[in-house]
């Protein structure tokens, strides 16, 4: 919450003048952050979870997947709750919040998919090399520059926006921005980008555990 | 009835040359073309069986693979080769307190380690405080775990793995938990757990109590089956050799 507001402040002078009008710098700037941490963090807890969970998993058999889902789920929970302080925000900041909203639901989902799908294959790297924590650090955060988390994408140069485009978390966070209180206008293709990747990521993800699995419980 | 059936069964362990394994040194390893994995053979062509209501032990000098059969046979390591079959619910004793949590109270460990156990958790819910009872510490049941004596956990962690009864009980070590009191207890429960058909495995580097408790006994060394066969004789042949 605080570093929502820090960076509130300072951007708001930097950025606010160039969003389309009838939207809102606050409540787009907060549902960037609160998009941005259910990422991060779910992608982070997710892909750590089974490593750290490693003394019960060489002791008992349970199945591992458990502890990859469960932190993305536990970031989903987060996610929702924060509906609350940005629903506030969406009426402080004089928007409403859009029919689209019960949206979210499913946005929420699509990203919890995406989220352990995609923990599920960093888990194993994480046990396998213990720098991959430093790595995915540095891609989280050229990722989250490459999404308009905190900027709206029209004051980028048309060829980086056009590369920003191609980024599917753009795609999730237009969507999201859009269903809460019309903040944003995805495309049809925004759509497709959501459920393709959401769809792709749980598949590769559990793919891929299954098949490394068996040679990297060993190394826990 | 055999409860538990293992053919055949190969285990190798990937080792990694250096002690890091980190992407850099990977990259580095990659460049100059040197392979950094060795396998390590834990368990080679390991066949055995164990019916129901037999106490089998396991005996072998330390690296011998003994823990690595016990984790095989909790379906925690996968085996290379070969296959490891259990009928039945396993109650897996390699570590008592694994999936304990020092910051939940001592009911909320109970109930958690039950979950990671398979059991059905309502049914645990009402017996938590009875297992506490059991194992003498239901004045802490609902303090944190981290209160307690590693004695207290022990016993709390014993209490729950035999509450309900298993097919199979995969024992490392934990013979001789908590005080003399409590062992008496602990080994009375152990054999009514035996005595109404649970099949038990179990790791152990004290000969009295295998002497005692065991039907069979299995020599590992190397990872190789050394010999097999009744307790006493392989007791003897193991102290011999």
């Amino acid at each position: 919450m605080l570093t929502s507001f820090v960076l509130w402040v300072v951007f708001s002078y930097v950025f606010a003048s160039r969003l389309p009008s009838g939207q809102q710098f606050a409540p787009y700037l907060m549902a960037g952050i609160l998009f941005n941490t259910f990422f991060n963090q779910g992608l982070l807890l997710s892909a750590e979870s089974i490593s750290s969970n490693g003394a019960v998993l060489t002791k008992i058999y349970v199945p591992p997947q458990i502890f990859a889902i469960s932190a993305a789920l536990a970031g989903l929970v987060n996610f929702f709750i924060g509906m609350i302080p940005l629903t506030i925000v969406v009426y402080i900041s004089g928007q409403t919040l859009a029919w689209t909203m019960p949206i979210v639901l499913v946005i929420g989902i699509c990203l919890a998919l995406l989220v352990s799908g995609l923990g599920l294959a960093l888990s194993i790297m994480f046990i396998r090399f213990d720098d991959t924590r430093n790595i995915v650090n540095v891609l989280l955060m050229i990722l989250m520059y490459l999404t308009p988390v905190f900027y709206p994408i029209s004051v980028m140069s048309p060829r980086i926006q056009a590369i920003i485009r191609w980024n599917p978390l753009t795609s999730y966070l237009e969507i999201y921005r859009w269903a809460v209180s019309n903040n944003a206008s995805p495309h049809l293709r925004d759509w497709i980008f959501m459920f393709s990747t959401s769809l792709f990521s749980i598949w590769l993800g559990t793919t891929v555990f299954k098949k490394y699995w068996p040679r990297t419980v060993a190394m826990l | 009835m055999a409860v538990i059936e293992v053919t055949n069964l190969n285990l190798t362990y990937r080792v990694l040359m250096n002690r890091t394994g980190s992407i850099k040194e990977l990259f580095k390893e990659t460049i100059k073309g040197r392979t950094r994995i060795t396998n390590y053979v834990a368990l080679a062509d390991v066949s055995f069986t164990v019916n129901k209501g037999e106490v089998v032990a396991i005996l072998g000098r330390n690296g011998a693979g003994k823990s690595t059969l016990l984790k095989v046979l909790a379906g925690v390591l996968p085996p290379t080769k070969g296959a490891s079959k259990v009928n039945g619910a396993i109650a897996p004793m390699i570590e008592l307190g694994a999936g304990f949590h020092p910051e939940m109270t001592g009911t909320e460990n109970v109930i958690f380690y039950s979950a990671l156990l398979g059991r059905d958790v309502k049914r645990v819910k009402a017996r938590a405080a009875e297992i506490g009872e059991w194992a003498g510490v239901s004045d802490h049941m609902g303090f944190p775990l981290r209160t307690f004596s590693s004695g207290m956990v022990a016993r709390l962690a014993f209490s729950t793995a035999t509450d309900e009864q298993a097919d199979v009980l995969l024992v490392d070590e934990v013979l001789s938990v908590g005080d003399a009191d409590f062992q008496g207890k602990s080994g009375a429960r152990m054999d009514s757990l035996i005595n109404s058909g649970a099949a038990v495995v179990l790791v152990s580097h004290d000969m009295v109590s295998v002497r005692k408790l065991a039907h069979r006994a299995i020599w590992l060394e190397n990872g190789q089956v050394k010999m097999i066969g009744p307790a006493a004789a392989v007791v003897d042949a193991y102290e011999a050799g």
